[in-house]
């Protein structure tokens, strides 16, 4: 299969009904070669997203191709490909790690072993210990090591630093940055924490109740929002303006907050007599907050 | 490769079940020999030799589906290049292979035991043995496939407590003095209960291994 043919992974039309959520008509795609991260509030869907993408539940509506291969139809092909990594996941407490690593070495034939014995030394684990005694950062970093010695195109990682301490979570992160510095190299990470997300995606997607908010790559995202800071003499009432997300007003302070920033939105504003005094970036999580706001009063209206 | 990860995840079960496997060798086959030792020894040695068998199975039954469901290690195997019907597949596979390893040398050193000549034991024993490892053989089968359907611990608990009270009923059956009774003697007699219990748990195999075929098959979510 050619590298550059094919999404890492593209789900289109997606829907998966459980008796109290609902995935509904997702529609996602990943080229070969970028960090994708996925971002929603808890019960978003985004674990079931996921188990879509690697086979471990079938789609009722839509298809899923992960590597160019149908799922879950073709899912052990397109699995040898990808390793996938979740909080919720555990490995066999009663086997040493050395002994997964033999197990994973034994299917893989691109494990690294001189890869594996330098994470071993980076995530300070020792092959000669039990699973059951690992603590929760140390599994998260045992099972970080059987998929990254995998060498895989694609790394599909659920909430993995959820429950890691803050140099757990930045060893982590880091090892990811380096796997990134390899362009034929692709990555969906999906976490509720934005500012990892920040840190390492260019792509980015919002996911909220079971349904795709927005995607697009991060520049555009953080280039797009705007929070602008504005002065409102009394009498004067702001017309419905485009693009507008969310406007807050004060008796003369009002905070307009806007996805498609335009310098052209001043001259618009000062039209209607209110006066730009401040105009600032917003950061990924106060994206993904207004995002997700202005998606639930849509649904609900 | 696909075959190689089969079997793979199927010596990977073994090597997970390779305590119970060799307590259920090592704990049948001392209780096998205590028994030779008076009624005293027939006693404690056939209640053992039983316990080893039953609570074998069932404790390796629960520590490869149950278990490995409770310690969210499902999703670590279902990563790797396997399909979820080929992961189930094998798990099936890997089940009766831990069970029969102990139970076919366990089995094969009792019947020799009692057919090699000179050995102080009835022959006719020897029905006794195939009916009562028969069954053991057909309840791991029945209790594999019913945990392989089930998804909660509730109804896994249930399905072993049923399965504990199939086994006392089929005890009772047979210490009956009617159909004991021509079974222990020097004469290999296949009586028509005998025939039958082969029969009931020959089918039983056959029975249980299908339904959890079929209950794979129909499966679409693995998680």
């Amino acid at each position: 299969m050619n590298d550059v043919a094919h999404n890492a992974f593209a789900l289109r039309g997606v829907t998966k009904a459980f008796r109290h959520f609902k995935l509904d008509d997702l529609s996602l795609e990943l080229p070969m070669g970028q960090i994708m991260g996925m971002v929603g509030p808890n019960g978003a869907g985004k674990s079931t997203t996921i188990r879509l993408l690697i086979g471990l539940l079938a789609p009722e509506a839509g298809t899923v191709e992960l590597m160019g291969r149908r799922i879950p139809a073709q899912m052990a092909d397109a699995k040898r490909d990808v390793a996938f990594v979740s909080d919720d996941m555990r490995l066999y407490g009663l086997a040493r790690l050395d002994w997964h690593m033999r197990f994973v070495a034994s299917i893989f034939p691109d494990w690294d072993e001189r890869y594996a014995q330098k994470l071993l030394k980076h995530f300070n684990l020792r092959p000669d210990q039990y699973v059951k005694g690992l603590s929760r950062g140390e599994h998260v970093k045992a099972l970080l090591l059987l998929a990254l010695a995998r060498r895989p195109r694609l790394l599909v990682l659920d909430e993995p630093t959820s429950g890691l301490d803050p140099v757990a979570r930045h060893e982590l992160l880091s090892e990811l940055m380096e796997i990134v510095r390899d362009e034929s190299r692709s990555i969906l990470f999906s976490s509720h924490n934005t500012q990892d997300v920040e840190r390492i995606c260019d792509q980015i997607a919002f996911i909220d109740r079971g349904k795709l908010v927005d995607a697009r790559d991060k520049e555009s995202f953080l280039e797009r929002w705007r929070r602008l800071s504005l002065d409102i003499p009394a009498g004067v009432a702001l017309p419905r303006l485009k693009d507008v997300v969310d406007l807050t007003l004060g008796e003369r302070l009002a905070i307009l907050t806007t996805d498609r920033y335009e310098p052209a939105l001043h001259g618009a504003l000062e039209k209607c007599g209110a006066r730009v005094t401040d105009v600032q970036r917003m950061s990924l999580e106060e994206i993904f907050v207004a995002s997700v706001m202005r998606s639930r009063v849509e649904v609900q209206s | 490769m696909k075959r190689s990860v089969f079997w793979a995840l199927v010596r990977k079960d073994l090597y997970l079940m390779r305590g119970i496997i060799i307590m259920m060798i090592v704990v049948g086959l001392v209780a096998f020999f205590v028994t030779g030792f008076g009624n005293v020894g027939l006693a404690i040695g056939g209640l053992v030799f039983l316990t080893a068998n039953i609570a074998g199975g069932i404790f390796m039954a629960m520590g490869m589906l149950i278990g490995e469901r409770k310690e969210m290690a499902r999703a670590f195997a279902l990563s790797l290049p396997i399909s979820g019907h080929g992961y189930d597949r094998a798990k099936l596979t890997a089940g009766y292979l831990a069970y029969l390893i102990p139970w076919v040398l366990i089995t094969g050193v009792v019947l020799w035991e009692f057919l090699r000549p000179h050995s102080g034991a009835q022959r006719g024993m020897v029905v006794y043995a195939v009916i009562l490892q028969g069954f053991a053989l057909a309840m791991y089968s029945v209790l594999l496939a019913a945990l392989f359907g089930v998804t909660s611990d509730g109804m896994g608990a249930l399905v072993i407590i049923g399965s504990n009270i199939l086994f006392s009923l089929f005890m009772m059956k047979l210490n009956q003095p009617e159909i004991a009774g021509p079974l222990r003697t020097d004469h290999i007699a296949w009586t028509p209960f005998a025939q039958r219990m082969l029969i009931g748990e020959l089918i039983a195999i056959a029975l249980s291994a299908a339904i959890a075929l079929f209950v794979m098959s129909r499966r679409r979510d693995h998680i």
